[in-house]
């Protein structure tokens, strides 16, 4: 028996997607799953006598009323909004300096990659010393010798929250503007040619133009961002510990206190799978939005 | 074994393609290397898992005395963070996991009640019987100590002990301060006389960011005005008691951004004793450890000039001293318990303890050493600290300690940091969910 071309193209089709729908399965539902399975249960590592009962949705229904969770919550959403919004500002105005043409373009593409190169961790490490008490280099470029003047930045709740998201934007800035540069780059150069024949202003052909076209880089970018800084941890692991005051602690810093400190692995479980949630609303509404466009663009 | 290894390399040569060849032999290499592992000779191999230390040198110079006098045990080292959280995570996780990597581990002083409970920690009643823990510090044994079985070895002993610049306190003619009152008062008259000099002097350091140290910290002004963080009959919180409320006041009003800077709430132990071997602070709260490194003109400006005393108290009550400390533990997963008991037995022995009280300056927890004449003479203050570390107290025993712990930071972070929080409603609320978790183990 022989299989028509069109059946044939799909087992061949089903063989190559098998391997990375077996990796993304092993990798990423079973753990998805095991934490949804993990949430229905009360398990703490400190208490083996209490087994490890099913509690259904106790687990959900605490976490709603838990006002240390809700207010982690509301510093992530927080966090989210401040920094995607100054990263996708900045990434802009990034974008559209590195697209120009100049001499030594090439080392100043790569060089304006080298803070989203660094790990986390070490940049978080580095963003502490720059705001240390005593010796940080941000309080003595402005107060230089008078060292009553300088200011303790982590130890105040709002500039202890500041701090993180300037850590995180001068971080990411870069890759959201890498993102953002080749939206610029697919915008034909005829384009502009034509508008300025039509006497367009450099705004117009900015606002009628490049906005436009780089519609759907900028919103890949915002998605990335807004994935990621929902799940922002190491920055607050390195740089606060939640503190002072709980005013820098957010959901995934707290769900790992519970899992990996307190033992709670079922309540914890809970808040991971939480955020799972948001995530994913987050990314669907993206998809939506951007899906749409690329169809009709395509 | 031998044999076993053959097969393991025979079978390569039935696969004749490489592609499957290759991967095999990785797994073949897993099979290899644990025969060879266990072919080190008759003995035994025992994994110990520490945390990476202050001083290098110390640790192996104990394991190399134990080896040549146990020639059929080897010890492995497993190294982890120098952290007391991170470690705290890593090790867990292996115990958690029943890791063959773990015979004998540290503990630090809080945890014992939760490697008990969780059944990671082998009883130790019958190797390290009652007439032995005789011979250890009360309070060290009592921390090793949960429902009347013991479960680790005390190893080394901390507690918090006050720093104070000696040279700065005659110059104005003061006695160390008894009460906490009296240090504040000390340190401003001390500060405004200093800073006509310009120095950038402070009154006071100590560690007051939102971490397990600030639960040590503010329990010594707590206990030391009479209140207390868990009742030790009821198990209720007692944050919203008023000795506990005045103390967290007092700490919020009189030390954070007056006579401690305002930046302390971002200080672990190092922060805040770097700024008093700056010769910046006039009083420092610390574990023993600090005195080497205050001593020490390589990494102090005021070696010499320091003086230690017990902690302040409140008028009217008693001092107190957080207890914290490292005990060896044994895995109840191990399968060389003799080995590891034999190298635990070695490692807290006087010997041993000697050589981490002389080159690592670790205060002992075994009372006979507080009368060592070679010790007394590299640390003559561990003469007077025995009496700290006799009254040295541990933290609530529990095992949902690192659960209230957490609580207890984000309470006291947000009272001593917020100048006009209502703290009787913070402290309640506090308390309910201490509550409420100590009642999951109930």
């Amino acid at each position: 028996m022989r299989l028509s071309l069109a059946a044939r193209e799909k087992v061949f089709a089903a063989a190559l997607l098998t391997p990375s729908l077996l990796f993304v399965a092993v990798f990423a539902f079973y753990p998805i799953l095991y934490s949804v399975y993990l949430s229905l249960h009360r398990i703490v590592l400190g208490l083996p006598s209490l087994g490890r009962p099913f509690i259904g949705l106790d687990n959900y229904r605490q976490l709603l009323g838990d006002g240390i969770a809700l207010h982690s919550l509301l510093n992530t959403l927080v966090f989210v909004f401040t920094t995607t919004f100054f990263e996708i500002l900045l990434g802009l105005v990034i974008a559209l300096v590195i697209h120009q043409r100049f001499r030594g373009r090439g080392m100043v593409r790569a060089a304006i990659l080298v803070p989203w190169a660094i790990p986390t961790v070490v940049s978080s490490q580095m963003w502490r010393f720059l705001f240390n008490d005593k010796y940080g280099l941000l309080n003595y470029a402005l107060f230089r010798s008078d060292t009553g003047a300088y200011i303790a930045w982590l130890a105040h709740p709002a500039t202890a929250f500041g701090a993180i998201v300037v850590a995180d934007v001068w971080k990411t800035s870069s890759f959201a503007g890498l993102l953002i540069l080749a939206g610029l780059q697919l915008i034909p150069d005829e384009l502009y040619h034509a508008a300025k024949i039509d006497g367009a202003s450099p705004w117009q052909r900015f606002r009628k133009i490049t906005l436009p076209l780089i519609k759907p880089a900028v919103l890949i970018a915002l998605l990335f961002r807004t994935m990621d800084a929902f799940r922002v941890f190491d920055l607050v692991f390195v740089m606060t510990q939640g503190g002072p005051a709980d005013s820098t602690n957010v959901l995934q810093f707290y769900g790992y206190k519970k899992i990996f400190a307190e033992g709670m692995m079922g309540y914890g479980s809970t808040i991971s799978v939480f955020v799972f949630i948001i995530s994913l609303i987050i990314s669907l509404f993206y998809i939506r939005v951007m899906g749409m466009r690329l169809f009709r663009e395509g | 074994m031998n044999t076993r290894r053959d097969h393991c390399i025979i079978t390569i040569f039935h696969f004749g393609r490489p592609f499957v060849a290759m991967a095999l032999l990785l797994v073949v290499l897993a099979f290899t290397t644990g025969c060879t592992r266990k072919e080190t000779g008759e003995g035994t191999t025992i994994h110990f898992v520490t945390w990476k230390p202050n001083i290098p040198g110390v640790q192996e110079e104990i394991i190399g005395l134990f080896e040549s006098e146990h020639p059929g045990i080897t010890v492995v080292r497993e190294i982890g963070p120098h952290s007391s959280t991170s470690f705290h995570d890593l090790l867990t996780q292996k115990l958690k996991n029943r890791s063959k990597d773990v015979d004998v581990f540290l503990m630090d002083v809080i945890w014992p009640p939760e490697f008990a409970a969780a059944g990671w920690a082998l009883p130790l009643d019958e190797l390290f019987p009652l007439s032995e823990r005789e011979q250890f510090l009360e309070g060290t044994i009592l921390a090793n100590t949960y429902q009347d079985r013991i479960y680790g070895v005390p190893l080394f002993v901390d507690s918090g002990i006050l720093y104070y610049r000696k040279d700065l306190l005659e110059k104005y003619n003061f006695q160390p301060p008894e009460t906490w009152q009296a240090m504040v008062e000390q340190a401003q008259v001390i500060v405004a006389g200093e800073s006509k000099e310009g120095s950038g002097l402070y009154g006071f350091s100590g560690q007051f960011k939102q971490y397990e140290g600030l639960v040590c910290d503010m329990m010594e002004y707590i206990l030391s005005n009479g209140g207390e963080i868990l009742n030790s009959e009821t198990g209720k919180s007692g944050l919203v008691d008023e000795p506990a409320l005045e103390a967290v006041d007092f700490v919020r009003r009189h030390i954070i951004g007056a006579a401690a800077p305002r930046g302390a709430l971002t200080y672990q132990e190092p922060e805040s004793l770097d700024l008093f071997v700056q010769g910046k602070a006039v009083f420092h709260r610390n574990w023993p450890y600090a005195w080497r490194i205050s001593n020490d003109p390589g990494k102090s400006r005021i070696a010499g000039k320091v003086g230690i005393a017990k902690l302040p108290r409140f008028e009217g009550h008693a001092s107190y001293a957080t207890l914290g400390g490292w005990q060896a533990g044994i895995s109840s997963h191990s399968k060389n318990r003799e080995a590891a008991w034999a190298f635990v037995k070695f490692l807290t022995g006087e010997r041993a303890q000697k050589i981490f009280a002389l080159r690592g300056g670790r205060a002992p927890t075994r009372k006979a050493l507080y009368g060592d004449a070679e010790i007394l003479e590299s640390y003559p203050h561990f003469r007077d600290m025995k009496e700290v570390f006799l009254t040295a107290y541990p933290r609530p025993g529990t095992p949902l300690y690192p659960a209230v712990s957490n609580v207890l930071q984000r309470y006291f972070s947000k009272a001593i940091s917020s100048p006009g929080l209502d703290l009787e409603k913070e402290a309640r609320e506090a308390s309910q969910e201490i509550d409420r978790i100590i009642a999951l183990g109930q």
